[in-house]
């Protein structure tokens, strides 16, 4: 089969990520991006501002990328530009510094003609550096089809990783976009809640795989710590049925003071302040979720403690 | 052969960095992996892990929530990776491992430095967690009161009008 007829049968992928003064990373990704192997992909970078000369990069190295400037640093809101520009069936979310395996993509839409309920393919988000040592899944393309490849469990439900993630694009128009409010960290989490209640699932697969280059650097600043625990507020509010938000609150409120004293900082109480004090910016987005879902989507609230120091 | 766990605290993406350097430091050693459930099919694709159990709680690491599966048996190692430097905000996972048979305990941190940690240390820790505890608890008290009081009517201010 020709180039041109596999463009017509494989549906149309779009993948979308954003950047931000990180010229090299989002080089090396889009290089990678270069050599999947499927015939029909569209590659929509948003880049928040870059002032390390990156869209000048972009616009001569990437001539078939699509890029779209924005004028200051609009956060996680960067991908929504993205997805409203999109004209793939489906949507791969990346960070600037992953990208996905050359099979990946492949896999990826298969999963999804298989199951008409599957809402995204999480990605098996793996460290780039160890890029070699990570034994690769050496099911064939035949043995993939019968062999269980979902990483689920039986109790409870995962969100995604923003390192590496398909989704359906009609689902994610259907249940809104990112949080733009969120500004950072916790968005993949909050489009979980949406996706888990309009029906759909969400399944890790382990043979689709994306490489993210794990930075401990970017996490170390007051960044980290602070989105977190706002957005750990946030994310209660806006989805969980009101008894479960009272008293996760409750428990988040509990943690912030514990860790606060644990780790001599007053960043959580700082951002538990931010989060009542902001509370404005939820303004109309409070859409609780059916109290199963709410139940089982296991959502690692604690985290957001583990990054000060 | 000697026997090593690694509790999974840590994302896989940290796992693939830290598994060099314990493979490096304990090349004599079977490694084991415990891991919630949801991470067993993607754990497996290590080689250098012999054998993975599985941690049967939906929640973290606690030492309340044991593994009776593990209780009996007798390693040599347990490492517990870190995502941060210093190991804050681990304490649960520290004292989880005092549930573990183990004649020595190490942390790998975020950039695969091993830190041996002694029971002791744990079991200190642990004094501190129950002093923020109760300071905690307080705070929470004074906090909550108003909390309760106030956050239905903020909760019912941000709710959205669309009805599904």
């Amino acid at each position: 089969m020709s180039a041109a007829e596999q463009k017509i049968v494989r549906p149309l992928v779009s993948i979308v990520t954003i950047c931000w003064n990180r010229k090299a990373e989002i080089c090396e990704s889009l290089s990678r991006i270069r050599e999947i192997d499927y015939p029909n992909l569209e590659v929509i970078v948003v880049d928040n501002a870059s002032t390390d000369g990156t869209p000048e990069t972009l616009e001569a190295e990437f001539p078939e990328v699509k890029l779209i400037k924005m004028f200051k640093n609009i956060g996680i809101e960067a991908y929504n530009i993205g997805f409203k520009n999109v004209k793939g069936e489906y949507i791969v979310i990346l960070d600037d510094d992953s990208f996905p395996a050359k099979d990946a993509v492949a896999k990826m839409v298969d999963k999804f003609t298989r199951d008409a309920e599957l809402g995204v393919v999480a990605f098996d988000v793996r460290n780039y550096y160890n890029y070699d040592e990570v034994k690769k899944a050496e099911a064939s393309e035949a043995d993939a089809a019968q062999q269980e490849t979902a990483a689920a469990a039986e109790n409870y439900l995962m969100a995604f990783n923003g390192a590496g993630a398909g989704v359906r694009r009609e689902l994610l128009e259907q249940v809104g976009f990112y949080p733009e409010e969120f500004f950072l960290y916790w968005n993949e989490q909050d489009t979980a809640f949406r996706i888990l209640n309009a029906g759909y699932q969400i399944k890790f697969f382990s043979d689709v795989v994306s490489y993210h280059k794990y930075s401990p650097q970017n996490r170390t600043s007051w960044r980290a710590p602070y989105y977190y625990t706002r957005n750990a507020f946030w994310l209660i509010w806006k989805n969980y049925p009101l008894d479960m938000a009272l008293l996760l609150t409750l428990k988040l409120i509990y943690a912030c003071f514990y860790y606060a004293m644990e780790q001599r900082t007053f960043i959580y109480l700082k951002a538990m302040g931010a989060a009542f004090f902001q509370i404005k910016q939820l303004k109309g987005k409070r859409r609780p979720v059916a109290r199963e879902i709410a139940r089982k989507l296991r959502i690692p609230f604690y985290v957001a403690f583990t990054f000060y120091r | 052969m000697k026997e090593l766990l690694i509790i999974r605290s840590a994302s896989f993406q940290q796992l693939d960095k830290n598994l060099v350097m314990i493979r490096e430091r304990f090349p004599d050693h079977k490694l084991s992996l415990l891991t919630h459930e949801h991470g067993v099919l993607l754990a497996q694709k290590y080689k250098d892990i012999d054998q993975i159990y599985v941690y049967p709680y939906t929640e973290s690491f606690a030492y309340r929530r044991k593994v009776r599966e593990l209780q009996k048996k007798e390693f040599e190692t347990v490492i517990i990776p870190v995502t941060n430097l210093s190991g804050a905000g681990f304490v649960n996972v520290f004292l989880f491992s005092l549930t573990l048979q183990a004649k020595k305990r190490f942390v790998c941190n975020v950039i695969s430095e091993l830190r041996e940690i002694s029971r002791t240390q744990i079991l200190l820790m642990g004094l501190g967690n129950k002093l923020f505890s109760f300071f905690s608890f307080l705070c929470t008290m004074m906090v909550g009161f108003l909390t309760v009081l106030l956050l239905p009517l903020m909760l019912v201010q941000i709710e959205s009008k669309e009805r599904k």
